[in-house]
């Protein structure tokens, strides 16, 4: 069954989620960056410069081109979901049975827990994160991946809309190989034996660990049924060892000091003021003495971002499931660090760059 | 939506359904007849591309396989090309009213 599995567009389908890439694209690059010029001058119709996001939203927010960027914005993600839908119901049966199959294999080399309640929390319990129909967590059949290939669908074509690539797909770990380089940067000296991979989504990222270092016990852990099975089968599909399990970050059932090395991609901006600090705290608890915890996500603190791209930014929570990416980053991110046990002198909040993406990392190590 | 198995057990909700039909303009059906053309120019660009599959297959084989150009999938360099034919489309498309709208101010936007 090897290869078998995953999110597989026909010939059309694709053709409509690459249109959907591109549409995307245009509306990122070449409307949206026009916003700054519109929004500068606004201002100096008013006579006075924007302050703050408030101010320049009051200055943007009725000018027509960027209701044009909104309005285009918010098609082109009902267009995403509704193109990738197209190729989730046409394999969806055939996936489910994959799926099972890979679970059931005698030979299979990881495997997959199940929490015997739902463990998953307010914004991702309320909200459809992204706009995703059925958000992260909806069943609809015995052991679903549905909103897991919905999911997965939109990762290449995200790619397209950022202007990443459009020459081969990059590796699907790619990032996951950066999280890593960057721990080997931070922590030369550690060689782990037991990595968990928190919020691990799809499990694409968590094979990047078992790669790199293949003698280490790697675990991922997500709050989202259909994407704990996806990460399962992904990971037996391409016959590597990793264990997935359903579980909340921010209150684990796995024993204190448990793993020296500890990452999410992207999954601070989906929880809450109170989630963040559980899972610190979590963190520190499960790290072992000379561990290290290395968490990843988007840089869009106030400091470093235009007021223009604080406006659009704020225009993704309202209005396409981004529920806490602004208070995310207004969040003291190296304070909230020393709340939950790290000290000043490990401890960091930092940006890194991967060719022309730049990502927010934090967190710290456990002195020996 | 069901969301009871055969044996009687509930599946998984999921959230509450987000907004699918919130428009920006003034006028609503400003956003809808926007999205209309979009849509459209995307069924054509599929289509455009579907006939440029259908017309290698025919110069390289002679013949329809309808099942070998459901999967068949464009290498790196008409990938490229094909990313640059939507664009131009988009472009087009596009360009005259963000040209205009970029040009326009706050009391414009009952006629943008």
């Amino acid at each position: 069954m090897k290869g078998a599995f995953g999110f597989q567009p026909d010939h059309d389908e694709a053709a409509r989620q690459a249109f959907v890439g591109s549409l995307k694209k245009f509306v990122n690059f070449d409307l949206e960056g026009r916003l700054g010029g519109v929004l500068a001058a606004e201002a100096a119709k008013a006579g006075a410069e924007p302050e703050d996001r408030t101010q320049a939203a009051a200055l943007l927010e009725p000018h027509p081109l960027y209701r044009l960027w909104a309005s285009l914005t918010f098609h082109s993600q009902n267009m995403m979901w509704d193109a990738v839908q197209d190729t989730t119901d046409r394999t969806i049966a055939e996936q489910v049975e994959t799926f099972r199959a890979l679970a059931q294999a005698d030979d299979r080399k990881g495997s997959v827990e199940i929490a015997p309640e739902l463990v998953v929390k307010a914004p991702v319990a309320t909200t459809e994160i992204h706009r995703q129909p059925g958000g992260y967590w909806r069943e609809r059949r015995p052991d679903d991946v549905e909103a897991a290939l919905n999911y997965a669908g939109t990762i290449d074509l995200y790619r397209r809309a950022k202007g990443m690539s459009t020459a081969g797909p990059p590796q699907p770990d790619a990032i996951g190989r950066f999280v890593a380089s960057v721990a080997q940067r931070y922590a030369p000296d550690l060689e782990p034996r037991a990595v968990l991979d928190m919020g691990c989504g799809t499990g694409e990222e968590t094979l990047a660990y078992k790669r790199i270092w293949p003698e280490a016990q790697v675990t991922g852990i997500d709050c989202a049924r259909p994407f704990i099975r996806f990460a399962h089968a992904n990971a037996e599909a391409a016959g590597l060892e990793a264990h997935f399990a359903e579980m909340d970050a921010g209150a684990t059932r796995f024993a204190d000091a448990s793993f020296d090395l500890i990452v999410s991609i992207i999954m601070f901006h989906e929880t809450t003021r109170a989630q963040v600090r559980d899972i610190l705290g979590e963190c520190w608890r499960l790290l072992r003495p000379g561990g290290l915890v290395l968490h990843l996500d988007v840089p869009y603190q106030p400091h470093r971002m235009p007021l223009v791209k604080q406006v659009t930014n704020h225009w993704q929570v309202r209005h396409n499931g981004e529920p806490f990416w602004t208070g995310f980053a207004e969040l003291d991110m190296a304070e909230e660090l020393l709340r939950a046990g790290f000290d000043a002198e490990t401890r960091f909040a930092r940006y890194e760059q991967s060719g022309p993406a730049t990502y927010f990392f934090f967190g710290g190590r456990k002195p020996q | 939506m069901t969301q009871d198995t055969n044996d009687g057990a509930a599946f998984p909700p999921g959230p509450k359904p987000g907004e699918r039909h919130a428009t920006f303009f003034d006028d609503p059906l400003q956003d809808h007849l926007l999205r209309a053309v979009i849509t459209l120019a995307g069924e054509l660009s599929v289509t455009r591309e579907r006939l440029d599959s259908l017309e290698a297959q025919l110069a390289q084989q002679g013949t329809l396989d309808r099942a070998a150009l459901d999967r068949r999938l464009p290498d790196s360099e008409q990938s490229q090309a094909r990313e640059a034919a939507r664009q131009k489309l988009l472009t087009r498309l596009l360009e005259p009213l963000v040209a205009r709208l970029s040009e326009a101010g706050t009391n414009d936007g009952k006629d943008g």
